[in-house]
Order: C-alpha cells, then sequence, then structure tokens
C-alpha cells in the first residue's frame, strides 16, 4: 500500500522548475499525474515526486480545428466535454467508456496514460490509429507523432509530456475502435482501431492498429494497403481482415492464446470496418 | 508532512507520510466506513468523492487530495437523517455482508448527483468499479432507481 520510498511531494509552479527538480533529483524523481500506475506498481528508486495538477495542464481546447488537451486531464473530463464527445462521431468517447471503472477515470490523466504507454492500452491504440501528436516540453515545446514518442514509453529523457493533440478530423473520413476484455473493466485482450477517408468513393488514406497482442500497439500495413485505393466494400473490408489476421504479430500470455489473438484480429478488424462503412455509407455495389 | 482536507464539510489537518494514499489516511483518521478491499484500484470499497467525483482511495496519494473535499458514507446522511441512496439500499435488501456497500452508496452518490435520472445502463456502468461477491448487483440497481425517483421527487430521505 501507498508509496513506501517517497519521501517527498514537489509542488512545481512552472514547467521549467519541473525541468530543474527532474535534472537535480535525477531517476529518484517521478512525475506525479493521477498517480495510479505509480502507486499501483509503486517502483521502488523513486524517493521524490513532482505534482503536476498545480501547473495548468488541464484543459480540453481547439485551436484551429485541432483538439488540444492537457496531460493532467483526467479521462472522465475528457468524457464529459464536448469537443471531444463530438470528435470524428464520438469515437473518443466510446473507448474512453470502456477503460478500466469510472473510479480510476476519475483519477487517470491523459498524460498518464500515454507515458504509462501499456501495451494493452486503449487510448494509445486509439490515438494511433487517428494520427495524434504529443508535445512534449524540455525548455522548448516540440510537437511529435505519437507514433514516434509511443515505442520509448516513459524514457522522455528529462523531458515533460506536456499535451495531446488530435489532428483536425479528416473530410469524409471516420474511425471505430474495438475492445475484447474478459469482464466490465478488464485491460483488454487484444484492442484495435481503425481510421479510413474516402474520396470518390475510394479509400484515399487508411490506418489499422491492433494492441494487446501483448505487444506494443502497432499499424499494420500490409491491411492498410489492401484497402488503399479501393472502395470500401464487403469484399474489400475481408482481404484488409485477413491480411490483418496475417500480419499481426501475437503471442499466448495468461489472458489468451496466440491462436485465439490472431481470431480476435480478424473479428475486431472486421467490426471497426463494418462500423466506418457504415457511417461513411461504404461502396457495395 | 501536513495536508488540509475537508472531509465531510470539517476541516481536518492531518499529518501524513509522503507516500501515503488516501485510504490509509483516512482510516487513520477514523472514517472506516472507508474499505481496504484490493488496494489495487479493482474492487471499489475503498471508494471516496474527492471534489466530488467518485475515486478509488487506494490508488489517490493523500498529498494529491491536499486542499480538496473528500465525502465519505459518514458525510452522506445530514443530521440524523440518512441519505435516499442509504433509504434505498436498506428498503430494497441490497446489502449482504456489506462490505462493498460504502463504496457501492459513494459511486452511486457520484452517478446521481450528476445525473438525476439515469437510466439502467449509466447505472450499471457507474458502479461497473463496485465488485459484490454477495448481491449480484440486482438490488443495489432497484435501490438506485428508487434513490434517484424519490431525490428527484423531493422525498430524500
Amino acid at each position: 500500500m501507498g508509496l513506501g520510498c517517497v519521501e517527498e511531494v514537489l509542488k512545481p509552479t512552472s514547467l521549467d522548475e519541473v525541468l530543474s527538480l527532474l535534472q537535480e533529483r535525477g531517476p529518484s524523481a517521478g512525475l506525479l499525474g493521477g498517480g495510479v500506475s505509480l502507486v499501483r506498481y509503486a517502483p521502488s528508486h523513486i524517493t521524490s515526486l513532482i505534482d503536476l495538477s498545480t501547473l495548468p495542464l488541464n484543459y480540453v481546447k481547439e485551436e484551429e480545428g485541432r483538439v488540444k488537451i492537457g496531460a493532467a486531464t483526467t479521462l472522465r473530463e475528457m468524457l464529459d466535454h464536448p469537443l471531444i464527445a463530438g470528435y470524428l462521431n464520438g469515437v473518443v468517447v466510446k473507448m474512453l467508456r470502456q477503460v478500466a471503472s469510472p473510479l480510476l477515470r476519475n483519477l487517470a490523466t491523459i498524460g498518464g496514460a500515454l507515458v504509462s504507454a501499456d501495451p494493452w492500452s486503449d487510448v494509445i491504440t486509439l490515438f494511433l490509429a487517428l494520427g495524434a501528436h504529443v508535445a512534449i516540453y524540455d525548455g522548448t515545446t516540440d510537437t511529435l507523432p505519437l507514433a514516434k514518442i509511443y515505442p520509448i514509453r516513459s524514457r522522455l529523457g528529462g523531458a515533460i509530456l506536456t499535451e495531446l493533440v488530435l489532428p483536425v478530423p479528416l473530410q469524409n473520413a471516420a474511425a471505430a475502435f474495438c475492445k475484447f476484455n474478459r469482464t466490465g473493466f478488464d485491460i483488454a485482450v487484444l484492442n484495435c482501431a481503425c481510421q479510413v477517408q474516402l474520396h470518390e468513393g475510394r479509400c484515399v488514406g487508411a490506418t489499422v492498429v491492433v494492441g494487446g497482442t501483448p505487444r506494443l500497439a502497432a499499424s499494420l500495413p500490409g491491411a492498410e494497403e489492401v484497402l488503399t485505393g479501393q472502395p470500401l466494400t464487403s469484399e474489400t473490408i475481408e482481404q484488409a481482415t485477413v491480411a490483418a489476421r496475417d500480419a499481426a504479430e501475437v503471442r499466448e500470455d495468461r489472458r489468451a492464446s496466440a491462436e485465439y489473438r490472431k481470431q480476435l484480429v480478424y473479428v475486431g478488424v472486421r467490426r471497426c470496418l463494418q462500423e466506418i462503412k457504415g457511417q461513411l455509407g461504404g461502396g457495395d455495389r | 508532512m501536513k495536508i488540509t482536507l475537508t472531509v465531510n464539510g470539517m476541516r481536518r489537518e492531518l499529518e501524513i507520510a509522503a507516500g501515503e494514499t488516501l485510504l490509509e489516511v483516512l482510516r487513520r483518521a477514523g472514517y472506516k466506513s472507508v474499505k481496504k478491499g484490493c488496494g489495487s484500484g479493482d474492487c471499489g470499497a475503498c471508494a471516496v468523492l474527492l471534489d466530488g467525483r467518485a475515486v478509488n482511495s487506494c490508488l489517490c496519494l493523500a498529498a494529491k487530495a491536499d486542499g480538496r473535499e473528500v465525502v465519505t458514507v459518514e458525510g452522506l446522511a445530514k443530521e440524523q437523517k440518512l441519505h435516499a441512496l442509504q433509504e434505498a439500499f436498506l428498503d430494497e435488501g441490497a446489502v449482504q455482508c456489506g462490505y462493498c456497500t460504502p463504496g457501492m452508496l459513494i459511486a452511486a452518490a457520484d452517478l446521481l448527483s450528476h445525473t438525476p435520472e439515469p437510466s439502467e445502463e449509466e447505472i450499471r456502468q457507474a458502479i461497473s468499479g463496485n465488485l459484490c461477491r454477495c448481491t449480484g448487483y440486482v438490488k443495489e440497481i432497484e435501490a438506485i432507481k428508487v434513490a434517484a425517483r424519490r431525490m428527484r421527487a423531493g422525498d430524500d430521505g
């Protein structure tokens, strides 16, 4: 229970102060968002916590069509925000409702969810499919693709993840998310998310991402290529789904066998693409 | 370190260890309705309202609650009168062993304060982080519906 090794909780008033504290304390310092992962996994090397809730990192706002979410915003605050509800037909809300329990969503922050970068993360899988970016502060702010940051997980080298940036929704595009879990708020046995953009009835862009394999979430370029240039029909969905199943690198753990996960990739990607087809009108003749 | 909490409307200054959870601190301060179950955010027995939202106090560091408002089940009843949810849980027989009940009441209080007329789906979703091994949830769901009806009618127990 608790974090017995922690000796101090620091409450900085600026991002630059956070950077100085990280530099002074070195690896013994940990950033405190909602604290859910920290308390649950209780890393014994962390003796100083730097509380980010004192900084102005709790917001959801729109800038030039992009939706920006501060790192200290809780998943519940995201769920309740009209900008999130209105984003791509509510796909983010649909995903968030499936993350853990309401009690945990009231504590967990989006920044924590992104830097924890658990392989089963529902948040990461969807935001990879949407082409989200994250803002990283190390004295200056760089906005980088989540896909670039995610594989290095929390090793940001003394920098701070300050913001999630959802891109301007693509024209004539839709996205869908699908999760398989054993109980209501268990972590995913497997999850997947897809986004498809149509132009004159043909796919001009498609992303297919699968997570909880149980490796880190990853896109499946083979399945995406099958769709590109094609109309979104039952036939092309079947082809892309088979390609996704064949390309997905899955393995077994205590939640599921590799064979079962392969089948979940097939079912999950198909459900996502069918949902997208339903939203966009598709192209069956 | 010292923190200041408003617990059930009363300002409390509490001495805590930096890494202690809100659950540990509240129980030590005498709020025994806050139960320790799994200690890992799975069962919801430790739920309290933090600034009006139900959270797992076992995963919330007490230091993060500094300056904020906490409500435990001890704070639901007002002037010797049980909260509508407590009355409804009694009336509907929604309690067996009782260990999950405080967390369940807190999760339901969060729901009804933000959604006075919840659907059954919303009720199920709201208590999805609260595990009960006795009742099968049917009577809790019914009790929350009854409490919501009574609160809307102004008869809040």
